[in-house]
């Protein structure tokens, strides 16, 4: 079976594996190399151009704690492929060992209907949204060390607090025609 | 856990909550360029444009020589903020004032204009019949004419540079919120030199305070375009309609995707086809109808030479009734569909103006 399941293998202590999905298969470079010089918690990091990923490397795989799709907002192909992606995810992720991860937002060639394609997205699997400065290393640096964070609580290395848990916080939020004239009317 | 970095990024539950119940705060704030960086909590309603009316065709016989000017040349697309106390009346005034600036500037040797000794000439005149309510200013064309000073009288002038300003069919509601003494008139379209345009943009500047950009023409935009146009080869044959893109690859290739008008037209009907009756047609176009369109094209590309245009990056559409670039050039050569195409950039420059 080609879906990807979170707990079908035991955990490694005090480890973590982040699996990166990026089209381009540029970003994720850079963040693993980041990410991999993290001391609190040994950090593996595999990287995939989309899913499902392919069956010959299951035995040696570990399990993942946590996906992240880095999509280039300037290329509809990357929002596409993430979508064809989400199939082979099973359902287990979604809770709370999924994120969203866009470069270039800030673009000033953006069409806006993709932006708000990717906010529908990510707030209907309740997933977090992160914004990302992929050219300077700074951004890179800034990027892994947010998705360090929600890496070592999904890996249960943070006590106290859940993958779930953690995702009811960060997941992004879309509010619906109603509920904004809603707060509109409030202000009155 | 880290305390310093902050995981919450989601703009929703943000504390600060801007509550602001002008209309116009909340018109922009939606998606325009600008607030790509201001996620202001979800306080206004989203206004993407999902559906837009099917083309109108307005006859040729109603156009008057004016109108007819706007279709001569390649025009370079900027917006414009809202002018204060521009009056229709008094464009005589205008015209001298900006003759008499452009001259001072050239004698100050700020004009790029170099061994041009002639006087220059500047008419301000009105283009009738383009506005389509009754909120809408009327399009306002100008002109540069340059005269040598040994002509005789009768020589017919060079034109060195022309623009105009127009609304069609901006979104009544934003306009009936502007304060009196503004006139709405985002787009500004110019064709000459660009050191004529910058002198002409720097004294709306001074004396309308008003602000410029360039507006550039995304590519949701540009397939919007194609599908209007492409609708459009029912009544008015579009020859042909062809398509550029550019693909991020080593070198950076160019795509030219150009297909006979007949098999656009049939791909079009074909999405449109499903959910419609001839009696329920009401003439309006949706975006999802538009996606699948270019779904399709893009699909049939893939098929045959297994590039993927999605990676790359619209930035060129041309059909027989104009052509659009990325960067904010446009073409109109067909007078047919003028209002349609108008109405579209009005509302780009519209979103993109930062009020």
């Amino acid at each position: 079976m080609s879906v990807l399941r979170p707990l079908s293998k035991l955990p490694d202590i005090n480890a973590a594996s982040v699996l990166l999905v990026e089209n381009e298969e540029d970003f994720q470079q850079k963040l693993a190399g980041v990410m991999v010089k993290e001391k609190s918690v040994m950090v593996k990091v595999r990287l995939a151009k989309s899913l499902p990923l392919p069956a010959k490397n299951e035995p040696n795989r570990p399990r993942i704690d946590l996906v992240v799709f880095l999509i280039n907002l300037m290329s509809e192909l990357s929002l596409q492929s993430a979508e064809a992606s989400l199939k082979h995810l099973g359902q287990g992720y979604f809770l709370g060992k999924v994120c969203f991860m866009v470069t270039n937002a800030r673009h000033a060639a953006l069409p806006a209907e993709r932006m708000v394609a990717v906010r529908k997205l990510a707030s209907g699997l309740r997933c977090p949204l992160l914004y990302a400065e992929d050219q300077t290393p700074d951004g890179v640096t800034n990027a892994a060390e947010r998705l360090l964070v929600i890496l070592r609580v999904a890996a249960g290395c943070v006590p106290m607090t859940t993958a779930l848990f953690l995702s009811n916080l960060t997941s992004c939020i879309v509010p619906t025609e109603e509920e904004e004239q809603q707060n509109l009317d409030f202000d009155a | 856990m880290d305390p310093k970095t902050s995981v919450a990024r989601s703009p929703f539950s943000s504390v600060v909550q801007r509550r602001s119940k002008s209309y116009r705060q909340s018109y922009r704030s939606y998606v325009g360029t600008m607030s790509h960086l201001a996620y202001t909590p979800g306080f206004t309603k989203r206004r993407l444009t999902t559906c837009r009316l099917a083309p109108k065709r307005c006859s040729t016989a109603e156009m008057n020589p004016e109108q007819r000017a706007l279709l001569v040349r390649e025009w370079q697309l900027s917006y414009v903020t809202p002018l204060y106390r521009f009056q229709h009346g008094h464009l005589k005034t205008y015209s001298r004032q900006l003759a008499a600036f452009l001259v001072s500037e050239r004698q100050r040797g700020v004009a790029a204009e170099v061994g041009l000794e002639s006087t220059l000439r500047v008419t301000f005149t009105l283009v009738a019949g383009m506005a389509q309510t009754e909120e809408e200013a009327d399009t306002v064309f100008i002109k540069i004419h340059s005269k040598t000073p040994l002509a005789l009288p009768d020589d017919p002038q060079k034109v060195l540079w022309s623009g105009w300003l127009t609304c069609v069919g901006g979104d009544p509601d934003y306009l009936r919120t502007l304060p009196e003494d503004f006139v709405c008139l985002p787009l500004f379209c110019s064709g000459g030199t660009e050191g004529l345009t910058a002198l002409v943009k720097a004294w709306f500047q001074r004396t309308f305070d008003c602000c410029f950009g360039l507006l550039e023409i995304n590519s949701v935009n540009l397939q919007w375009l194609a599908a209007l146009w492409t609708d459009c080869h029912a009544r008015t044959s579009i020859k042909q309609l062809k398509l550029v893109w550019s693909l991020p690859a080593e070198p950076p290739m160019e795509v030219i995707y150009a297909m006979h008008a007949q098999d656009a037209s049939e791909l079009w009907r074909s999405v449109r086809q499903p959910g419609l009756r001839e009696e329920e047609d009401d003439g309006s176009v949706g975006l999802e109808e538009v996606a699948c369109f270019f779904k399709g094209l893009k699909s049939h590309f893939y098929r045959h030479f297994r590039v993927e245009l999605p990676a790359g990056r619209l930035t060129q559409v041309s059909t027989a009734l104009g052509s659009a670039k990325h960067g904010g050039r446009i073409k109109i050569s067909n007078s047919s569909y003028m209002i349609t195409t108008l109405t579209l950039l009005t509302e780009c420059a519209l979103l993109k103006m930062p009020i």
